[in-house]
């Protein structure tokens, strides 16, 4: 299957759209977390530091410098709880006591708080830089403390669980666009069974059913629903064929009767001669139309599939030409033909009748002293193609659609030229019959159209 | 003439026996397909008409049968509208020719009549064609008439053999479009006409003796004109 197609889909897009979406909000959620986590955290140090240096305020509106030297060191044996860091400085920011050699170079925060990083080799006996909180107070206007705890471990625990998450996300996203690829190919694939079944069908073959196979589902309810529409459709068809049949012969008998006994008045010299052949040509034209009919209505109903066999196309086509070209001389028509060879599985038969139907209206409706071209050969994407030009009136654009159905003809034509009006419809079911394509476009001025066949 | 008919449909069998009676041809007819099998190897005829849906024994199977006991006796085989493209598989299982129904009387005498004369020819290869003044050396493939040589197209000169293989016998448009362009179509105007008027524009246009006559409503025959002189 095209991937192009698969990723085009609507599936595919939907099940993205719904992956990203999923992902987004897990990604959201995950980041809320994250910020209450580290607030509340970042509260609790806060807390415990802004106590620590009241303590130390307290001890020294009570004993003193020497006081809070004496806390400061004590503090500096004692291993458990949190660790705090201080630094006792003078007014020239010199250490008098603390487990810091020097004042840090920190980012203020204001009202005290601050924050540094330190490489404090000396502290934990290994090369690590570690990010500290700290608050400074000015116990007097000479001196300074700064309590400091390490948050760097915590911190990097949080950051270890965000970047699992984040990875946990992107593999979601990878993981759920390959789902997403996998469930449009599968669901593509069905609805491309069930579209070919229905091509197949629509292209004649109304006996045709489409494979359930082992579709599941809402899937199967479809197939099975349209299996069952096919079902009541063909015998509605078979109805109306076995009525048409039913008047075709009714009235193909009576018909036929008619005529056999007017070419015996014929044979015998009865009647007026010319009343009598005017009588035969009027029998003639109505089974003639009948045939027509009949031919339209077996290749559309698909009673007649085309005998395929391999045929070069170009050639069938040239015989056409020539068959016609006398005629076109005669009307003083320019019939140019331009033929590549080209081979074909078709029905030889009915294309020749096609192509005859398209050249017998180029030459009908092209004015004396005009122009017909034919072309036909290989077309770029395969098969064959082929065009058919003339510089008569043209077929406006609102009546394309309709001049392919049974009986219609256009006003500017009525009466001016013979013909039943089935030409065109027959040129269109044969062309269905082959599973091709025809198009009417404008040749600026005249009609050109365009046959594609696989 | 000596025909045998079977044929179950009875305005079409009556038909057929009237017209072809006015014409003094004798026509045997019978309805049944096995009973048909049986007179057609009792009786010498000239040619066999057979419809295809028949009773006890149809058409092809008729042919068939026919063929495979030796009989080589032309069939036509009749078909019913709309079974036109059987043709191929009606001329497949032996038959020499097939119309489909409806036919006109003028259609039917005429390829009877190819069917006659093909079976009473002589087997020799000719190598030339005549009528009246006009001739057709088929090996240096040149045309002439009197002692005027006239240059035709390939298709005009493919109209014409086939016209005048069949010389002084009515030829339908139907049987020109299968024996000379090949193919089974409705031509939808007169295209044939056109192709007919070219060629006579060149066999007959400077010759007081007019070969190639056009029978209104049927087709045409080429040869000399009876009532003419």
């Amino acid at each position: 299957m095209n991937p192009l197609q698969v990723l085009t889909s609507f599936t595919f897009r939907y099940m993205l759209l719904y992956v990203l979406v999923l992902s987004a909000a897990v990604f959201l959620v995950m980041a809320l977390l994250y910020g209450a986590f580290s607030y509340s955290y970042f509260g609790d140090l806060q807390g415990s530091i802004s106590d620590e240096l009241q303590t130390i305020e307290v001890i020294y509106t009570g004993q003193g410098l020497n006081g809070v030297e004496q806390y400061i060191d004590d503090q500096r044996i004692q291993e458990e709880g949190l660790r705090f860091h201080y630094l006792l400085v003078d007014d020239n920011y010199e250490k008098m006591a603390g487990t810091l050699d020097y004042w840090p170079e920190y980012r203020e925060f204001g009202d005290g708080w601050v924050s540094f990083g330190l490489d404090t080799t000396e502290l934990v006996f290994a090369s690590q830089d570690l990010e500290f909180l700290a608050r400074t107070v000015d116990l007097s206007p000479e001196y300074h403390v700064l309590a400091a705890l390490r948050y760097s471990d915590v911190l990097g625990d949080i950051r270890l669980v965000l970047a699992t998450l984040v990875r946990t996300t992107l593999a979601t996203l990878v993981l759920g666009v390959l789902g997403g690829y996998f469930a449009a190919a599968y669901t593509l694939r069905r609805i491309d069974e069930v579209n070919s079944g229905i091509d197949d069908i629509v292209h004649g073959d109304l006996s045709q059913r489409i494979p359930a196979g082992d579709a599941v589902g809402n899937m199967r309810v479809l197939i099975e629903n349209f299996n069952q529409m096919l079902d009541q459709m063909q015998s509605l068809m078979h109805g109306v064929r076995t009525v048409s049949d039913n008047i075709a012969h009714d009235l193909r008998t009576p018909l036929t009767r008619m005529r056999n006994n007017l070419s015996i008045l014929q044979h015998a010299g009865e009647g007026d001669p010319e009343r009598v052949q005017e009588l035969i040509d009027e029998c003639d034209s109505i089974l003639a139309t009948f045939n027509a009919l009949l031919r339209i209505a077996q290749l559309e109903v698909g009673n007649r599939a085309p005998k395929l066999e391999s045929l070069a196309l170009h050639e069938l086509v040239e015989d056409v030409v020539e068959l016609y070209e006398p005629l076109a001389q005669d009307k003083d028509i320019e019939l140019y033909k331009e033929l590549n060879e080209v081979q074909i599985e078709g029905d030889r038969d009915l294309l020749f009748q096609m192509m005859v139907n398209l050249v017998d209206n180029a030459v009908k409706y092209t004015p004396e002293g005009g122009k017909i071209s034919v072309w036909a050969g290989p077309a770029t994407q395969g098969g064959s193609h082929l065009e058919v030009c003339d510089s008569g009136p043209g077929i406006p654009r609102a009546d394309r659609k309709n001049v392919f159905r049974r009986f219609f003809r256009l006003e500017a034509s009525r009466g001016e030229q013979p013909g039943s009006g089935l030409g065109l419809s027959l040129i269109n079911a044969v062309v269905n019959a082959h599973h091709g394509k025809i198009m009417l476009l404008s040749n600026n001025p005249g009609l050109k159209v365009k046959v594609s066949l696989p | 003439m000596n025909i045998l008919l079977v044929e179950d449909d009875h305005s079409v069998g009556e038909f057929i026996e009237t017209s072809l009676g006015r014409i003094g041809w004798t026509v045997r007819w019978l309805m049944d397909g096995a009973e048909g099998l049986e007179a057609a190897f009792g009786g010498d005829y000239d040619v066999i008409i057979s419809d295809r849906m028949l009773p006890g024994m149809d058409g092809l199977s008729l042919v068939q049968e026919l063929r495979n006991r030796g009989d080589q006796t032309p069939v036509l085989v009749l078909s019913a509208l709309g079974e036109v493209d059987d043709r191929v598989v009606g001329l497949q299982a032996g038959a020499d020719d097939y119309l489909a129904k409806p036919f006109s009387f003028a259609e039917l005498q005429a390829r009877l009549e190819v069917l006659a004369r093909r079976r009473n020819a002589e087997p020799a290869v000719a190598t030339t064609l005549v009528v009246a003044d006009l001739s057709m050396d088929l090996l240096s493939q040149t045309v002439q008439r009197g002692e005027q040589l006239i240059s035709l197209q390939p298709r005009e000169y493919k109209l014409l053999e086939f016209l005048m293989r069949n010389a002084e016998q009515l030829v339908t448009r139907d049987m020109l479009l299968e024996g000379v362009w090949g193919y089974n179509f409705d031509p939808q105007t007169n295209v044939i006409d056109v192709h007919i008027s070219r060629l006579r524009q060149k066999i007959d246009k400077s010759f007081e003796q007019q070969l190639l006559r056009t029978v209104r409503g049927s087709g045409y025959i080429l040869g000399v004109d009876i009532t003419d002189s």
